[in-house]
């Protein structure tokens, strides 16, 4: 096995290690031991003792855990016992941006970014709980007293697709059904069976014309990723794939309107740093897969335009996407884990797109990955 | 005529939550129920954590013997509240960190039966090395206080 | 391409305590943020990134930074990274903009402390939230217990009396007495902190930090986009963190400050410290209860074990001393949450920039110092070692 990533990336950080725990419903555990034994597999794969990371970035989410600084608790679990730690509060793909910048800057050969989500609430409750959290996010004089929540800022801006003629609500359940049911047959997936568009429309309705199943399939469960330098990479177990792009940028607030009418526009911005340092001058003709993370399939087309992919061949979301599986804050790593599993299979080069969902579109902050097969 | 500034606003948090014990843990607070003192061991550096620990820090890895420790051990270190915090308990009260008898972590636990009314008569009460042991609150329902207190032995 | 980074420009507001504040928080961190720009002459447009830290359990908002920091009046472009690692949370701003830079991706990070504590009605019970909840909370463990474990302990091992400990408190508060951002500026007499209230045992009332309203920001930048900047540059020579269990029973001897002291030995190797007392001109230690410094100064290698009452008592560690700490009062006289963290960094940049208000400004101050500390049993610690880079 030969390291040779493309000469035109800038900082070519390889996977070492990349791997997730069950990802279920609701994990019957604490915190830390969700972090623990995604850290401690990927770790394992990669042939890397804890004793020789040099940084770990943990993504979670105090409001989620029921405990202000749950990273006091995930901690250690994720390396950080006598060792450089700490907690980014988004989403896991910006604690994948985190650790191969560490490397990048030469501050460490070996880095661990993992994400945890599994709010302290039982299944019953989830949905009502997790809307509660999300009103919490947003501004406390003027949004919050009105209701705001993640669910209804998706259905606002899928209102107004729907009502501005772009996509009817039958071709919104097409876009649902399709992904659902691509993912349907495998393993990771929440939603296991296939569906029809009319199933979908048949599915309860949660905010304006979006039915539960045109929302992310929720799971639970914790994520981590091992990146190393080029050089002690090379004497890794078996690197997965190489990084050789990554950005990130944050959208505007509510009053501005922006997530209405440019709601992927974080996505464009993230995917133009990514592109730039992985040296793709026309990424439509390279990638040949993206992972990107639309919550409905209004948002789709916004995204897949945003990430320069429009009228390209590139395989969307293989493995069903966020309608097949979407592990909270631990998306961005599971987004990964998918675009590294089709690397493996296809080879070329493939993109991982997510935000952090707890206020929609609203102010999120998108990252892009860019990866190459080995 | 001037009208007057609205300078705050009132901002509430009501969130009630479940949270998960883990098989850990839900093993430790069942042993309490039972008036046991229950505690694993790292494989690695044999290091014994009570509360029982899913791995160990360190090592990085997975504990797996678990063990009963004795309800008695060691102080080495504690402090008294003068002050208390809302929903706390009613001042004044102690807290030690007790090392049970083989364990290699400390335990935090009240201490009660010491004299409090002199503050500067407490530290000679509870010198470092001093032998307390737990005391059982006789309704147990899987959480720490089924452990009520330490007192001096 | 990796480069190094540098503090170009710092900004903070007056502290005053919650109750007498008349801005928002809004209003204290555009002071703040406008302050650290003007400082550099730094436009705004200038900038590509921020880092900001949100307690949210302490501050009634979740992730409040995604909406304030539009209100800034830098555009709605910047990337925003939110950090939260509790009361340590100041000190990673830094680290992380620090390492924005290093790989190539910033050129100018704004890190912004908030002031936290700001709008609390119980901010003891929601620090409290804390406590590792199932096993420790029950016990009545909230912060300033926490933090009483470590003198209780300290005081068994080296007979230190309460007056010993109040040692640092006043010194401390000498110290605000000259720095017109710090909240409390009273002086105190060592009679004063030894018949307060006690709190817990060994502690008295005027050994804790105030609940503090004030907001700070700080200037990250590749050295190459400090050129055209005004202040003599700040090398962030050395940075790192470390951590203990989350527990308090994870700790072995509370009569010293290992994990601190563990990271010192890091953080000088990374900077070829050899002599910390003779090679450090500055320096500012979060000690937010008064008995913690001279546990802090014996970790970080000023002095042995049970000697660090000792030297701060000698005067070594007064303003004209030859090792000057918290010249700006620290925490013990102004924490204002994530701005309390980032504080000591702020103020050794100032020292080291020659930019501090002249009645504490330390003269030829080289190299300095910074460390913060925070979280459960104080389990999480930060530190960095910063140097002036004179212009050639």
């Amino acid at each position: 096995m030969r390291l040779n990533p493309s000469a035109e990336a800038r900082d070519p950080v390889p996977v070492l290690g990349i791997a997730a725990t069950p990802l279920v419903a609701e994990s019957d555990a604490v915190l830390d031991e969700l972090v623990f034994d995604a850290v401690s597999r990927a770790l394992r794969e990669a042939g890397i003792r804890k004793q020789e990371v040099g940084l770990s970035v943990t993504a979670s989410l105090d409001i989620y855990d029921g405990r202000s600084i749950s990273s006091g608790l995930t901690n250690a679990a994720s390396g950080g016992y006598l060792a450089q730690s700490y907690r980014i509060e988004g989403d896991a793909g910006q604690a994948v941006v985190a650790a191969a910048q560490t490397i990048a800057a030469g501050d460490a050969d070996l880095a661990v970014a993992v994400g945890v989500y599994n709010p302290e609430v039982s299944a019953p409750d989830r949905r009502a709980f997790l809307q509660q959290i999300s009103n919490h996010g947003f501004e406390p004089h003027f949004d919050r007293p009105v209701a705001m929540s993640g669910e209804t800022v998706l259905g606002l801006h899928a209102g107004r697709v729907v009502d501005s003629g772009d996509l009817t609500e039958e071709q919104l359940a097409l876009i649902a059904a399709a992904a659902i049911t691509r993912g349907s047959t495998r393993e990771r997936s929440a939603r296991t069976t296939a569906v029809s568009a009319a199933d979908v429309l048949a599915s309860v309705r949660v905010n304006g014309v979006l039915r539960e199943l045109m929302l992310p399939a929720e799971a639970t469960g914790a994520v981590a990723v091992v990146l190393g330098s080029l050089a002690r990479a090379r004497r890794a177990l078996h690197p997965r794939a190489v990084l050789t792009g990554w950005g990130q940028a944050t959208a505007d607030t509510t009053a501005s309107g922006q997530w209405l009418v440019d709601p992927a526009v974080a996505a464009r911005r993230a995917s133009l740093e990514a592109y730039d340092r992985a040296g793709l001058a026309e990424p439509a003709e390279q990638v040949g897969a993206a992972e990107l993370t639309a919550a409905t399939p209004a948002l789709l087309a916004p995204t897949v335009d945003a990430l320069g992919l429009a009228k390209s061949a590139t395989e969307l979301c293989p493995s069903g996407g966020v309608a097949s599986c979407f592990p909270g804050v631990a998306n961005g790593a599971l987004r990964l884990l998918e675009a590294v599993e089709w690397l493996e299979g296809n080879g070329g080069r493939a993109v991982a797109h997510a935000t952090d969902l707890l206020t929609g579109p609203v102010a999120e902050t998108a990252t892009v990955l860019v990866a190459e097969g080995i | 005529m001037t009208q007057p500034t609205i300078t705050t606003q009132h901002v509430h948090w009501d969130l009630d939550y479940d949270v998960h014990l883990g098989a850990t843990w839900g093993r430790f607070m069942h042993g309490l129920i039972e008036r046991k003192i229950l505690a694993n061991r790292c494989p690695e550096c044999s290091r014994v954590f009570v509360p029982p620990q899913a791995y160990c820090e360190s090592c990085f890895v997975r504990t797996d013997e678990w063990l009963e420790l004795p309800p008695e051990g060691a102080v080495e270190a504690f402090t008294v509240a003068w002050h208390g915090f809302r929903g706390g308990p009613t001042p004044p009260y102690a807290i030690a960190g007790i090392r049970l008898d083989g364990a290699s972590t400390l335990l935090m636990h009240f201490v009660r039966g010491l004299d409090l009314s002199d503050p500067d008569a407490v530290r000679a009460q509870l010198p470092t090395g001093s032998r307390v042991r737990a005391v059982w609150a006789e309704e147990r329902t899987g959480q720490i206080l089924d452990i009520a207190h330490f007192e001096k032995v | 391409m990796a480069s190094r980074a540098v503090i170009a420009g710092v900004g903070i507001t007056p502290a005053t305590s919650p109750r007498k504040q008349t801005s928002s928080s809004v209003e204290l961190v555009q002071q703040a943020v406008w302050g650290a720009l003007e400082h550099a002459g730094a436009s705004p447009s200038s900038l590509d990134g921020v880092v900001i830290g949100n307690i949210d359990g302490f501050e009634g908002t979740v992730l409040g930074a995604k909406h304030l920091v539009r209100r800034l009046g830098l555009g709605a472009e910047l990337p925003v990274s939110i950090l939260n690692t509790g009361g340590t949370t100041g000190g990673n701003l830094m680290q992380v903009a620090a390492r924005q830079v290093r790989s190539g991706d910033r050129q100018r990070v704004l890190c912004i402390g908030g002031p936290t504590f700001f709008g609390a009605r119980d901010l003891q019970a929601a620090i409290n939230t804390n406590s590792p909840m199932i096993v420790e909370q029950p016990l009545g463990m909230g912060a300033y217990h926490m933090g009483a474990f470590y003198p209780s302990a300290y005081q068994d091992r080296f007979g230190a009396s309460v007056a010993d400990f109040a040692v640092s408190a006043v010194q401390d508060h000498e110290h605000a007495a000259r720095n017109p951002y710090a909240h409390l500026r009273n002086t105190l007499t060592i009679d004063d902190v030894v018949t307060a209230k006690p709190l817990s045992s060994p502690m008295t009332m005027a050994m804790v930090c105030p609940v503090s309203t004030s907001a700070n920001a700080l200037l990250v930048t590749s050295q190459q986009a400090a050129v055209t900047l005004r202040p003599t540059p700040v090398l962030i020579r050395a940075m790192a963190t470390s951590s203990d269990p989350y527990l308090g029973g994870g700790k072995n001897d509370f009569a010293a400050m290992e994990n601190l002291a563990i990271l010192a030995q890091k953080v000088y190797q990374l900077a070829d410290v050899r002599n910390p007392r003779e090679e450090i001109d500055v320096v500012e230690v979060f000690c937010p209860y008064a008995p913690m410094q001279p546990m802090q100064l014996e970790a970080l290698g000023f002095a042995p074990p049970g000697g660090g009452i000792g030297l701060i008592r000698s005067g070594a560690t007064r303003i004209d001393g030859d090792l000057p700490v918290n010249l700006s009062g620290g925490p013990l006289c102004t924490n204002a949450g994530v701005a309390g963290e980032l504080a000591p960094y702020v103020y050794v940049a100032l020292q080291l920039m020659g930019d501090a208000p002249e009645a504490m400004q330390v003269p030829d101050a080289r190299r300095g110092l910074a460390h913060g500390t925070g979280g459960t049993f104080f389990q999480f610690e930060n530190l960095a070692i910063l140097e002036r880079q004179e212009r050639s």
